[in-house]
């Protein structure tokens, strides 16, 4: 330490370079972090998405889910497997371990996705992994505008999908562009059953015929006079015309035309998701995902550009708008944090310029801040933690912390060399002077980046949104102890003068010392009392602390509304269309309302997998200034609420975008308690489940009990009768060929327009499939030319079937949610477990396990509970090296409830609850209040060395004390004044975290300044020797 | 020695009450969160439950209250009309049943003459081709007989058209050889194609709507035969429409759907199939009732693609939802719809 200073004084323009290449390199650093909203808490997953057409959930996941899900097994890192077996999609979501490299866990499955595909029979979908992308990925929506009105969906559709589409995914940094809404255009081959029997012709014949007359081929080249003709023979069919004069039979050279047996036309594509807008229009959409890892604004940035060059050549009165942009979330919340840093530095610069007297000194500790500052961004880059919300928030409420070691260096180093010899040459009493603090910064600056540690060991969504915080803290206590120790005596070598007199610096410094000093010999005296003040605070912030609210985290403001609607599951996308159209006009009826724009079911697969009955509107609002009676977003809500009205049959909530889809990937239960019933049979989980959900239900405490809705989508089920289709020589898969393509339809290849290709879809028309009877009608061929009626040779009826099969770890599984009131939650458990088990009997192979929040926060409990008594242990430790006495850091240890008191206070006093953050407010305080506590002790032991009797060396130490206190104690509160008043996006993160720092200040260093001294004297190794003295 | 003794107890002391405080900070903190939580749901409950009230007294207002797991459905009129529901009055209607038919136009087979020549010969001369229509009398061809070596005349006693013709000018002819076949198409046949399941109820005498498709307009017929036996090959028993035909229009071979009337009764009260809804695996009916809507199970009778006829449970001049129902069922669902979505 001391030839670290040495070395500094020694070489004062080597060590200048290095600060300037530091701050040059943080520079750098700075310009290239990746900006992005918040830190992504999304987990670390691959997702494998199957699409199979018209298949019923029951079937997805036997065919698909399963075959996806067994192959996964015995990855490595693979922490769980997820699946939802929905209709005509399944989902399985690979979980690795948080910190997996997301190529080396897609890589990994693509591989075993290989044996998947063979366990997959044939036609059943191909799987395929869902975009290199995170929760937060969705970056920014936009749908395509026709001012002309003069265009189809299908057009705009075909503009979306082959023009659009394309440009955009050049973007670099963008990894899917997935379309909704309108429809994609198909070649439509509405066959008419009647004419098939007229001309003896079947369905299959037709998508045979189709197959055979829709070809292009190569035949190599010929030579001609020394030349090559490269030979093709063009058969494709390019458009209705082509597929008309298909020859699907020929009767003595009669030919049957596939326009006598089918009406053939352009139109739209099954669809499974519609988007429509403000009430009065379907519109077409898309949203573009941004690549894993990429950076956010500048990805951003760059589409927008390539969206206005888009703009340019789309066809006359069509333009791409933009109705969601995680743009202006980024922007909001850097504007935050920048803002609340720019503040916090001048609120700093100003107490400086007000305490230390003399613009010098006060210069030369500023500049720990840029230092400070530029060190944490070239850390950022190193760890490659992008600027955040969280990350830059660290910074902010570091600011006031960075510049304590400095002012600790400079403030002694002005007192000594006004006190100093004038013969003693400058840089002789400046090295002494940083000698005699250097030790205590250290150690108090390691102190603070240590009480952070438990931050690092949080886990999961708290974990990934604190740990960015912790990381740039540590960096820039770091940072600022480099400078304090290694640039500081270089600087104030440099730029500070021998100041004479005292006398110019600060009267308000006098006049507090005026006051303070009566008041500590008072409490010196009188140890009783300082005592009693103590415990009496510890009092108040023990009848206060049970009084806190308390949540996890506060809940982030994104900005962007979000309403979402559930309805029905068996509601058909026709119907879910129009009650969503309907809440949209109410929703526009609303003043403050400008635009609504509703996505419904699911686009193309890769970011949702919402079934028909679940429309998220986004709600366009009018600027702030013209809202009514709301202020904030939540009373928005509450406002927008009132004014919509009841919508009968339809579920709505408000949520936010990234919540939504964060939610989503993490699939947590939301409930603090979940049992999870695994079992086999669904109806067996759904009678179990409400078996179990009366018996919690009588426990007491438990509200809110509610079973998973897994059934309520209605199926018509056609049973095939064996013997009926054996007596007329048929099997059953002719019988389900030609319900397949009768009901529900059969590509029969595409046509090609250019490189844009249409799939040609056959089907029977409309009236002849679209009830029960009318399928009981179709016919089916049979060998020998018979012919029968379906519903001869198959029963068909309607039940109600599963909505979505959901599994997790192979199994599947029911969720029985419940919140727990009045009482604690291990209590309960234990007592509902033993009512379950006596009450309940379940099948072999059916498992029951308790889960939710609660699991989770017990885990995080549980290892705070280990991880800070470590800590503080290790900060005794540190504490006993850098003073040498067990008494001593007891007393310095002594300060953190004096600390915590004041903390909790200003929550109650504030209205804000116990959370994450302010968790993390306590461990910073613990940090900031043993700083203070050591500077003072080391003081009353230099002077009692130094032969003071005890009771003068803790008055007059800490009259002496008293300015490089309150001045480190008034940065970090002033640093942190801006984020306590800010209202901007993000803010209501950091508020509660600063409220507990500045309130813990107040208490901790009034007390530090009034009961340390008094207590001094019974934790004073040299207390006893001193007595002796006197 | 001794103080430090006492020094040393004090700082355990010490230690422990802030590792408590901590420990407490730690986890008690969090207990007091579930209890927080907990209670906010209830407040969400109570707030619920004041909407509920407040709507109650309100006109607007739509409310499911639980009648033992039954429940009702309230909607208002601007609901009604908002939501487009049709409302409708039970009463009597027409439960017309009918079964979709194949079928093709055959010439009607007793106005169908097969001319064969009396005697062999080589012909001489052909006087009509297919098509022609032939008055009785007409001579259509001359013969010279291989046997007399006379000429005779082979001609027609029914009117009708030459739809089939195997003679031509030089040819030899037997008495087997069909030289003319000669249809009275003024009326044909519709043979429809009965399938075992629907032989029941088929029958003589029944209407059929036969239509050609193709935009062409459809013709009433009646059944007029019923075949006894079914074909062994296709499974079907053929049933008979005989239609008029002097405008030409059935041509034989073209191929017909029959719509045939399998029944058509009037009922006391029917109701549209619109009006159907499953809830809880229970085909209802939503009935107004004290200013309500309730799911009524029905006990049906006949049924049509269109009606079904109730024997019980809606009574004539009860209002019930004809269509549009669904949203009272959503409705009645709609507590199950919020889980899984937090706050």
């Amino acid at each position: 330490m001391d030839t670290l200073v040495r070395f500094g004084l020694g070489n004062r323009l080597l060590v200048l370079a290095l600060g300037l290449l530091v701050g040059f390199a943080g520079y750098r650093a700075y310009r290239e972090l990746p900006v992005d909203a918040f830190p992504d808490v999304s987990p670390k997953l691959v997702q494998v998405f199957t699409e199979t057409e018209g298949l019923a959930p029951g079937d997805v996941e036997k065919y698909v889910t399963h075959p996806i899900e067994a192959s996964m097994n015995g990855l490595p890192k693979v922490t769980r497997l997820r699946s939802v077996s929905n209709f005509g999609l399944s989902v399985v979501n690979i979980y690795f371990e948080d910190g997996t490299d997301i190529y080396f866990a897609r890589q990994v499955v693509g591989e075993r996705l290989q044996e998947a595909r063979e366990l997959i029979p044939e036609g059943f979908g191909e799987p395929q992994l869902g975009p290199i992308s995170t929760g937060m990925g969705l970056v920014l929506f936009y749908y395509l505008e026709d001012a002309t009105g003069n265009y189809s969906l299908e057009e705009l559709r075909g503009i979306q999908d082959w023009l659009v589409k394309f440009h955009l995914q050049t973007v670099p940094g963008v990894t899917e562009i997935l379309g909704i809404g309108g429809y994609e255009k198909q070649f439509q081959v509405n066959v008419h059953p009647e004419h098939l029997l007229g001309y003896g012709v079947t369905i299959a014949d037709v998508i045979e015929r189709i197959r055979e007359n829709n070809l292009n081929v190569g035949a190599q080249f010929i030579e001609k006079n020394d030349e090559e003709y490269i030979v093709r023979s063009v058969g494709l069919a390019s458009g209705v015309d082509d597929l008309e004069n298909i020859v699907v039979k020929s009767k003595d050279g009669t030919p049957v035309f596939l326009s006598d047996l089918a009406d053939i036309e352009i139109g739209g594509a099954v669809r499974r998701g519609v988007q429509t807008r403000n009430g009065a229009e379907e519109v077409v959409s898309a949203m573009v995902v941004k690549l894993f890892g990429s950076n956010s604004s500048t990805v951003i940035g760059q589409v927008e550009d390539k969206m206005e060059e888009i703009n340019g050549i789309l066809p006359e009165g069509i333009s791409l708008v933009p109705y969601y942009e995680q743009k202006t979330l980024v922007e909001a919340c850097v504007a935050t944090v920048t803002s609340a840093l720019v503040q916090g530095v001048l609120l700093v610069a100003l107490v400086l310029m007000a305490f230390m007297g003399g613009l010098r000194a006060s210069f030369v500790v500023a500049l720990a801040i840029p230092f400070s500052f530029l060190f944490a961004t070239l850390g950022m880059g190193y760890f490659g933690i992008s600027a955040n919300l969280m990350s830059l928030g660290g910074l902010a409420i570091a600011i006031g912390m960075m510049v304590d070691g400095t002012i600790v260096i400079v403030e002694n180093v002005d007192r000594a060399l006004a006190e100093a010899d004038p013969d003693e040459s400058r840089a002789a009493v400046i090295c002494r002077a940083c000698l005699e603090v250097a030790r205590p910064i250290v150690f108090a600056i390691s102190i603070i980046v240590i009480v952070f540690l438990p931050l690092f060991t949080l886990q999961g969504v708290e974990g990934k949104t604190f740990r960015p915080l912790a990381y740039t803290v540590a960096l820039a206590m770091l940072g600022s102890l480099i400078f304090a120790v290694a640039l500081a005596p270089t600087l104030s070598d440099l730029l500070m003068r021998r100041q004479k007199t005292n006398g110019a610096r600060g009267a308000v410094l006098r006049r507090l010392t005026a006051y303070y000093e009566p008041a500590v010999s008072f409490f010196v005296e009188r140890r009783g009392y300082a005592i009693a003040l103590a415990v009496g605070l510890l009092l108040v912030g023990a009848a206060v602390f049970p009084r806190l609210g308390s949540e996890f985290t506060p809940r982030l403001q994104e900005g962007t509304m979000v309403l979402r609607l559930t309805m029905p599951p068996s509601v058909s996308l026709t119907k879910s269309t129009e009650l969503t159209m309907i809440v949209e006009r109410r929703l526009m009826k609303i003043p403050e309302i400008s635009g609504v724009v509703t996505r419904i079911g699911r686009g193309e697969i890769g970011a949702h997998t919402d079934p028909v009955n679940s429309a998220e509107m986004y709600i366009l609002l009018h600027p702030r200034g013209e809202w009514r009676k709301a202020s904030t977003q939540p009373e928005l809500e509450e406002q927008i609420r009132l004014d919509l009205g009841d919508i009968p049959g339809v579920a709505t909530n408000f949520t936010q975008p990234i919540a939504m889809t964060v939610d989503e990937l993490l699939e947590g239960v939301r409930a603090e308690l979940a049992i999870k019933l695994f079992g086999d049979e669904l109806d067996e989980l759904i009678a179990r489940g409400n078996e179990i959900k009366r018996v919690v239900e009588t426990v007491p405490g438990a509200v809110d009990v509610q079973v998973d809705q897994v059934a309520g989508t209605p199926q018509l089920v056609i049973t095939v009768n064996r013997q009926a289709v054996a007596r007329y020589g048929m099997n059953v898969a002719d019988v389900q060929k030609t319900i397949r393509a009768a009901v529900g339809g059969q590509v029969a290849g595409q046509v090609f327009e250019g490189i844009r290709r249409f799939d040609i879809y056959v089907r029977f028309a409309a009236p002849y499939r679209s009830t029960a009877d009318s399928i009981g009608d179709i016919l089916v061929d049979g060998p020998s030319g018979v012919r029968v009626p379906l519903s001869e040779l198959a029963h068909i009826e309607e039940i109600v079937g599963p909505r979505q099969i959901t599994r997790e770890d192979n199994q599947r599984f029911i969720t029985i949610q419940l919140n727990v009131v009045g009482r604690d939650i291990g209590s309960f458990v234990a007592e509902a477990s033993e009512e379950l088990a006596s009450a309940v009997t379940l099948p072999a192979g059916y498992l029951l396990t308790w889960g939710g929040q609660f699991r989770l926060q017990q885990e995080a409990n549980q290892r705070l509970a280990v991880v800070v008594p470590i800590t503080l242990l290790i900060v005794f430790f540190l504490l006993l090296l850098s003073f040498g006495s067990i008494a001593n850091s007891l007393l310095i240890i002594a300060n953190i409830p004096l600390a915590l008191v004041g903390g909790v206070v200003a929550l109650w006093a504030t209205g804000q609850n116990l959370s994450v953050p302010s968790s993390v407010g306590f461990i910073a305080l613990f940090g900031i209040a043993l700083e203070n506590g050591m500077v003072l002790v080391t003081c009353f032991n230099q002077l009692v060395k130094d032969g003071v009797p005890v009771n003068e060396a803790s008055v007059r130490g800490a009259t002496q004390r008293l300015r490089p206190v309150l001045i480190t104690a008034a940065t970090t509160a002033l640093g942190l004044f801006p984020l306590l008043f800010s209202t901007g996006t993000g803010s209501e993160v950091q508020r509660p975290l600063a409220t507990v720092v500045v309130g813990g200040l107040l208490t901790s260093t009034m007390l530090t300044l009034l009961v340390i001294p008094a207590l001094y004297r019974w934790f004073s190794d040299s207390a006893a020797p001193a007595g002796h003295r006197r | 020695m001794r103080v430090l003794g006492f020094n040393k107890l004090r700082y355990t002391a010490a230690l422990l009450f802030f590792a408590g405080l901590l420990a407490y900070g730690a986890s008690g903190g969090n207990d007091e969160d579930h209890g927080q939580r907990g209670s906010s749901a209830h407040a969400a409950h109570a707030h619920a439950a004041e909407a509920h009230a407040a709507h109650a007294h309100a006109e607007d207002s739509q409310d499911a209250q639980d009648i033992h797991g039954k429940t009702t459905v309230t909607i208002s009129r601007d609901h009604i009309l908002e939501f487009g529901l049709k409302v409708a009055t039970a009463g009597h209607g027409r439960i017309a049943t009918e079964v979709v038919l194949p079928g093709e136009v055959v010439p009607n087979a007793d106005r169908v003459a097969h001319l064969v020549p009396r005697y062999a010969g080589i012909v001489k001369e052909v006087r009509s081709r297919i098509g022609d229509t032939v008055a009785a009398g007409d001579v259509l061809a001359i013969i010279e007989s291989s046997e007399s070596l006379s000429s005779y005349g082979l001609s027609t006693l029914t009117n009708g058209t030459v739809i089939d013709k195997h003679i031509t000018r030089g040819e030899a002819v037997t008495r087997q050889t069909q030289a003319f076949v000669i249809a009275d198409l003024g009326n044909v046949w519709i043979e429809l194609s009965v399938y075992q399941r629907d032989l029941a109820s088929v029958k003589v005498g029944q209407s059929v709507l036969v239509s050609l498709g193709h935009d062409q307009a459809d013709t009433r017929g009646t059944i007029s035969y019923v075949s006894p036996v079914v074909d062994e090959e296709t499974r079907t028993a053929r049933a008979r429409v005989v239609l008029d035909n002097s405008t030409g229009k059935w041509r034989p071979g073209m191929f017909v759907t029959g719509r045939v009337d399998i029944a058509s009764v009037e009922v006391a009260v029917a109701v549209p199939n619109t009006a159907f809804q499953t809830v809880d695996e229970h085909s209802v009916v939503f009935v107004q009732r004290n200013g309500a809507f309730e799911p009524r199970q029905l006990e049906l009778g006949r049924r049509s693609t269109t009606h079904a006829e109730v024997l019980s449970g809606i009574s004539s001049g009860e209002t019930y939802v004809a269509s549009g129902g669904f949203i009272l069922k959503a409705e009645l669902g709609r507590s199950e719809l919020d889980q899984g979505h937090g706050h």
